[in-house]
């Protein structure tokens, strides 16, 4: 492994950028978020920057339940962040509908469906130390030597 | 100018500046003892009465399956929204979550349920298919006629003066058999839960 590969697995593992998407949530997780940037949790105590650009972000949180008005347009978000990049589920409703996968409701969950979801992170909603949890376990694995792994 | 970078020198590379500067971190993070986390079995025997599959709000989130020679409640993750009103709901103190059941013991609350059948006069047509079907109206009165009439006053409900009478609804017991033989969906059958607290002796 080169010393570049080296410098760039350090720097990648301190400096995780977020985006974040809500794609038709009660606004439940996005608190959780949110509590997630506040000092009693401090997220950019782990290196971990959130900001809603997908450009420049490596890790995706997928909130919500998907409605149909989101399914092409969650694509578009996924293609534009740069590789390398994962996609966190975050709460129930990405994963299962939650309360919401009713009979005649308007969702088509899973977000697994429609762009490739590296982790769920369960609950209604989940904890911030569970959110802060998931993408410290998952994004440095990940993105760990990523340029040998292309190869 | 020698003097001011000095102190910066000497201010900035103090070990304990740089260990908090570095290694900075907030206290470890540890769910508080309120945190209602994912029910858990306690060991008690699953008497599969299903009252926590029938008072969970999130949809399939709890399922009463059967293992080998018992029953014991599975929670699915991703759809358990952690409420626990399951854990409230069980007679048996089946799953414990969080203080939950220490709570419910020391403030002596309990669930009570019972069962509402509601007979919409204008949809019924009086066939007596409901007072027929049902199991209990069965064992109460095996002689129940085909119209559903019965000269038994111990049945659920049966015909009587051309309008369905709804007499013991303390009897059904929400088979809902009723609901499934009514051409008309005339006849309701609905759980009722409440919350009950004894009253400090």
């Amino acid at each position: 492994m080169s010393i570049l590969q080296k410098i760039k697995n350090t720097v990648r593992s301190r400096s995780i950028h977020v985006a974040y998407v809500d794609v038709g949530s009660c606004n439940g997780c996005d608190i959780e978020v949110l509590a997630c940037l506040a000092p009693r949790y401090d997220i950019e105590q782990y290196g971990i920057y959130v900001h809603n650009n997908p450009r420049e972000a490596d890790v995706l949180l997928v909130i919500g339940s998907m409605t149909p008005q989101w399914v092409d347009k969650l694509q578009d978000i996924w293609e534009k962040i740069p590789e390398p990049k994962v996609a966190i589920a975050v709460g129930n409703c990405p994963i299962s509908g939650c309360v919401f996968n009713r009979w005649h409701s308007y969702i088509e969950p899973p977000v697994a469906k429609y762009i490739p979801i590296a982790a769920q992170v369960p609950g209604c909603p989940p904890r911030p130390t569970e959110i802060l949890n998931a993408i410290l376990a998952l994004a440095p694995t990940l993105f760990n030597d990523y340029e040998e792994k292309k190869k | 100018m020698g003097l001011s970078i000095t102190w910066y020198l000497r201010e900035f590379l103090r070990m304990e500046w740089l260990r908090k500067f570095f290694f900075a971190k907030t206290a470890p993070l540890v769910s508080p003892p309120y945190f209602k986390d994912y029910p858990l079995t306690t060991g008690h025997e699953c008497t599969a009465c299903y009252s926590c599959m029938m008072i969970c709000p999130a949809p399939g989130a709890i399922e009463v399956l059967r293992h080998q020679d018992h029953w014991k409640p599975m929670i699915h993750r991703g759809h358990c929204i952690r409420c626990g009103l399951c854990v409230e709901a069980c007679p048996e103190d089946v799953l414990w979550s969080g203080r939950v059941l220490d709570q419910q013991q020391q403030q002596k609350t309990e669930f009570r349920s019972w069962y509402r059948l509601t007979v919409d006069d204008t949809l019924c047509m009086r066939c007596g298919n409901c007072a027929v079907s049902c199991p209990v109206n069965k064992r109460e009165d095996p002689q129940l006629a085909s119209t559903g009439t019965s000269a038994n006053d111990e049945v659920i409900m049966k015909v009587e003066g051309g309008r369905l009478r709804v007499i013991h609804e303390e009897k059904c017991v929400g088979c809902k058999t009723c609901e499934n033989n009514c051409p008309n969906k005339a006849i309701r059958v609905a759980r009722m839960v409440e919350g009950i607290q004894e009253e400090a002796a």
